[in-house]
């Protein structure tokens, strides 16, 4: 069953018990009151006839005659039945020996009666009883008259007290269907209204499980469903989020692999391109040389791509153990390894730096360093110098690589932390390139909470900075 | 007419060795290594075929395909890549092969003969030095007299011809010839070849290449 559908038959059930139990209560305890007021009112008439016949107890005394004693009782009696004639008010009197004296009344006198058992001169009973369809209200006394009992009994008919709850009743049935009817269709409309809001949250959970992840819910209550919904689309939000990032990772290992199965596939047809040819062809001196020296350079750009690619997965070793070490001096150590690589080129190799302690991985390093002035030889020409500075900035180390060379385009400047990215492509396959570097590089300034920032000028120069610092500063101030 | 072909290929040493491949095939080659170097080309000059590689410099492979699909030029594509959707994707945008890198120079000249004789652009009449063989009728002249050849030696000699100048191994040619699913002696390669040396007169033309196999030179 839906909920709003309990919600409505569930307040329906409640609504109906609960208003027929009052309104029987109150129909039931108007009717008693009614009944009591009755019941009341009669046994004053009794009183009342009671004592007008007190009053005149000494006049019979004076006279001691039966006869006399009933002629009176009759005329109070007839005077008593005329004066309330219209209300239904009868009188009975009978002597002690049960000959009936005074009775008006319209109706057969019950013979067995109950109420005058025990009675005696100071009490009133009072019974009801049903008679010919007719409730009749009995109460009787005792009056002592010159030593003789007399039973007075006066009867009200109150037949009306219950048609009046009849009536109320019968008029209640109809309020109650009207009310009912009332309540079912106000309970339909507020059930539905109440649920509807539950009934888009659920339309839009199965949107987003069918993989529509954008999707929101619009709930303008406060209440608690509103909460819920809010609660809901930031729960939305976050996996929306959390999904985007994954595409993004996915994309970018696709990207990588993409651009890896390149790098990889391109010497490597050039090398079996080459080989097969010099093998199933006339032999062909120029040819031959020719060939053998792309083979050979291919092979070579395979082994730098490969020291590459180690580089990268030493990177992705779970645990780094960083110590606090000078990273002048790791600089200074590595310094005639930098000169070898920089005859090559015929450049040349100039320190300047300051004594930096700092918690670092001394392979990583290397690494960094090695990659930063490799990239700096490739832009520059011979006998141009590439310096290394180390020094301190207000709370940072700043480690730059600073070259004289051909510079880069402002319009490749965010692109070179790329994995494969190359800003001139043929001049890095001419030096055993692959495009990796950078993107190594800044893997390991991130594990060192290091930012590198460039600063390139074309045919210029450029500044490699790294920034090791305390206090970190926000990665988008850094790079330009 | 020596036919056609376009080079489109930004890695100079792949672009040269396919070159030098083509031209050992009579190919008349021009390179290009860039996407829009290309089309600038494509566009002056008519070629029977492109070789596109995918990955180029300021206008890949699929967007230079968008532009010259007018042209009714072939085209093979050349990748690196091996994904699904890029083949569907060359494919789809009206590429008439695929060849994933590294490849065999044989496997790219079997795959641009294919592509040729699809559009027609295949001489149907092969000559080589005295030997005449039409493709359509399968018949071999020497000085306008018939030559009598098995199937199988007639089929050699085909090969050969496609890959003059080019060394295959004995396999090569049992795959060639006899079909992959043959798994014959390589003797009967020497066989038929000895044979065709001598009914051909081109003993000196067909050479035995030490390790590898056999050659046809001119």
């Amino acid at each position: 069953m839906k909920f709003w559908q309990k919600i409505y038959l569930f307040s329906i059930l409640v609504f109906v018990i609960i208003f027929n139990i009052a309104s029987i209560l109150v129909i039931e305890r108007s009717h008693n009151k009614m009944l009591g007021q009755a019941i009341n009112v009669a046994l004053s008439q009794n009183i009342s006839i009671h004592s007008s016949v007190d009053a005149i107890v000494p006049i019979l005394r004076i006279y001691d005659s039966i006869d006399y004693e009933k002629t009176v009782l009759t005329r109070i009696a007839n005077e008593f039945v005329d004066k309330n004639s219209e209300q239904g008010v009868y009188m009975d009197i009978t002597d002690d020996s049960q000959r009936t004296v005074f009775n008006n009344s319209d109706f057969p006198m019950p013979a067995a009666r109950s109420e005058l058992d025990n009675l005696d001169e100071d009490s009133i009973h009072s019974i009801l009883r049903e008679i010919d369809a007719r409730t009749i209200l009995f109460t009787s006394n005792i009056t002592d008259i010159n030593h003789k009992k007399y039973v007075f009994t006066y009867m009200k008919d109150v037949t009306s007290v219950y048609q009046d709850r009849i009536d109320q009743y019968s008029f209640f049935a109809k309020v109650d269907l009207a009310a009912c009817l009332l309540f079912m269709v106000i309970m339909f409309f507020v059930s539905r209204g109440l649920t509807r809001s539950i009934d888009r949250l659920n339309r839009t959970a199965k949107v987003i499980a069918q993989g529509d992840f954008s999707e929101r819910v619009t709930l303008k209550s406060r209440d608690e469903i509103g909460i819920l919904g809010s609660n809901f689309n930031e729960m939305a939000e976050v996996v929306e989020d959390k999904i985007n990032e994954l595409e993004r990772n996915n994309e970018e290992k696709q990207r990588f692999i993409n651009n890896f199965t390149h790098e990889l596939k391109t010497p490597l047809t050039s090398i079996i391109g080459y080989a097969n040819f010099l093998r199933t062809t006339k032999y062909n001196e120029e040819l031959f040389v020719d060939g053998l020296n792309v083979i050979y350079s291919e092979g070579k750009r395979l082994e730098s791509l490969s020291l590459k690619l180690m580089d990268l997965i030493l990177l992705q070793k779970e645990q780094i153990q960083m110590e606090l070490q000078d990273l002048g001096e790791i600089i200074t150590e590595i310094k005639p390894a930098l000169e070898i690589m920089a005859k090559e080129k015929n450049a040349a190799i100039a320190l300047d730096c300051e004594k930096g302690e700092l918690p670092l991985e001394r392979d990583l390093i290397k690494v960094l360093i090695f990659n930063l002035v490799d990239n700096a030889l490739k832009a520059s020409s011979p006998e141009q110098t590439i310096t290394l500075r180390a020094y301190w900035q207000g709370g940072n180390y700043i480690l730059a690589v600073i070259d004289q060379g051909i510079g880069i385009g402002q319009e490749d400047q965010d692109k070179i932390f790329e994995p494969f990215f190359m800003a001139d492509k043929s001049r890095t396959r001419r030096s055993n390139g692959a495009g990796l570097g950078l993107a190594i590089c800044q893997n390991v300034a991130g594990i060192h909470g290091a930012v590198i920032r460039v600063n390139s000028v074309v045919q210029q120069g450029t500044t490699v900075e790294v920034v090791f610092g305390s206090n970190p500063v926000a990665e988008s101030e850094l790079r330009p | 007419m020596n036919k056609k072909i376009l080079i489109v290929e930004d890695d100079v040493h792949i672009s040269k060795i396919i070159k030098m491949n083509l031209n050992l095939m009579n190919y008349a080659t021009t390179e290009a290594y860039d996407g829009l170097a290309a089309f600038e080309m494509l566009k002056r000059e008519k070629f029977d075929l492109i070789l596109l590689d995918v990955m180029i410099p300021h206008l890949d492979g699929f967007e230079l395909m968008e532009r010259i699909k007018s042209y009714g030029t072939p085209v093979i594509f050349l990748t690196a890549k091996n994904s699904v959707y890029d083949k569907v994707n060359g494919l789809k945008l009206g590429a008439d092969d695929y060849m994933v890198k590294p490849f065999e120079a044989i496997e790219l000249l079997a795959r641009i003969e294919t592509v040729l004789r699809r559009y027609g652009h295949e001489d149907r009449v092969v000559e080589f030095q005295h030997v005449q063989v039409d493709l359509d009728k399968r018949e071999v002249v020497i000085q306008e007299a018939p030559v009598e050849l098995t199937p199988k030696e007639y089929e050699l000699l085909v090969v050969l011809l496609k890959n003059k100048n080019i060394a295959l191994t004995r396999e090569q040619f049992l795959d060639k010839v006899w079909g992959g699913d043959y798994y014959g002696e390589t003797r009967t390669v020497d066989m038929h070849i000895k044979s065709l040396r001598k009914k051909l007169g081109l003993q000196d033309q067909i050479k035995t290449i030490y390790k590898i196999g056999y050659r046809l030179e001119d």
